[in-house]
């Protein structure tokens, strides 16, 4: 089971309310390479991982996942706190705004809802591996992104920590790939699926 | 060690030999050292100055000395190596730093419910109080963050 700890992983404090920074940071929470999306992936494929490198991955990393999903809608919530109407139409927000009002709601920049539709279970262990591999490359790719848009310090600091998380995250999963290739028949790694052929 | 060498070992991984062929490689980290001290590594958001591979090659500052902050360094350093230690579990150098380090995060997080407030229920243990409901919660705002 999971028990809530009333801290963040990594403190986030921004002076300055921006909902302009708002409007695409929100895709690191709801997106089709954010957080709530990492989480889902990595917790659901670890039921179906026959090895205990992998189980004990998935479940730290996708645990880790969590906290940096609370991380990024602590930006979103301290970024759109205290909002005028006249800034919120300024900053474009209007169109978050008139579904959402300041609530942290998990979307796409575009507004499209979290989709499942953006992660993928496979069962296989080599297909789920390398999905992960991709899915860290992916959200490294958005947090430079947000980088190359955000001029704001203290959310900038937020940001850094994440994407080296995403970095870390690739070459703990590029190891449990390795880990799980030694245990397959070194003739043909592909004969059989081991998460499910046993 | 010279320069050279001291690169190496932390800088690149290895490779099986022979590996084999349609499969992705990741280098294997070949050890869990050297690595930042903990405010550093939460800072860089690594334990591993080999894995820091900074956007831009901008990194952060250190963070300022507070409670909660030396606290957040030490779980952050528990955490890195319990990922470490999921894919090298027979690494006795990282087990014994690992073994260190959870016993300063009980040590920090003893001092931090002392002083500054609770944080999961179970810290509510021979209190007064039902303290989980006072501020802060993690989300919100502080301008001064002194806890």
């Amino acid at each position: 089971m999971f028990i809530y700890e009333k801290k963040l992983q990594f403190p986030v404090k921004i002076k300055n309310p921006n909902p302009a920074l708002a409007k695409f940071i929100v895709s690191q929470y709801g997106g089709p390479d954010g957080e709530l999306g990492a989480s889902m992936r990595y917790l659901s494929q670890r039921y179906s991982m026959p090895y205990p490198e992998l189980k004990g991955l998935l479940t730290d990393i996708g645990t880790e996942e969590l906290g940096h999903l609370e991380m990024v809608a602590a930006i979103l919530h301290q970024l759109t706190r205290k909002m005028t109407p006249e800034e919120i139409k300024a900053a474009g927000f209007d169109t978050y705004f008139v579904d959402h009002t300041a609530g942290v709601y998990p979307t796409f920049a575009s507004g499209f809802p979290w989709s499942a539709a953006t992660i993928e279970v496979k069962g296989d262990v080599i297909a789920d591996l390398n999905e992960d591999l991709a899915a860290e490359q992916k959200a490294r790719v958005t947090y430079d992104n947000i980088l190359r848009l955000s001029d704001d310090p203290d959310v900038n600091q937020v940001i850094r920590f994440l994407r080296e998380r995403e970095v870390v995250h690739y070459q703990r999963f590029g190891e449990g790939l390795r880990l799980a290739l030694d245990k397959m028949d070194q003739r043909n790694i592909y004969a059989v699926n081991p998460a499910f052929d046993r | 060690m010279n320069n050279n060498e001291r690169d190496r070992a932390y800088r690149y991984g290895s490779l099986p030999d022979p590996a084999v062929l349609a499969a992705a490689y990741v280098p294997m980290q070949d050890s869990a050292s050297p690595n930042y001290d903990t405010g550093e590594a939460l800072a860089r958001g690594t334990l591993f100055p080999g894995l820091d591979l900074p956007f831009m090659n901008i990194v952060n500052n250190e963070l300022s000395s507070t409670p909660l902050n030396e606290m957040m360094a030490i779980d952050f350093v528990t955490d890195e190596l319990e990922l470490y230690l999921d894919t090298h579990k027979d690494d006795r150098e990282a087990f014994a730093m690992y073994q260190t380090f959870l016993a300063l995060k009980q040590e920090a997080r003893e001092r931090y419910v002392q002083r500054c407030g609770v944080i999961s229920q179970s810290d509510m243990l021979g209190m007064d109080e039902y303290a989980w409901l006072n501020d802060p919660w993690p989300w919100d705002y502080r301008p001064r963050m002194e806890v």
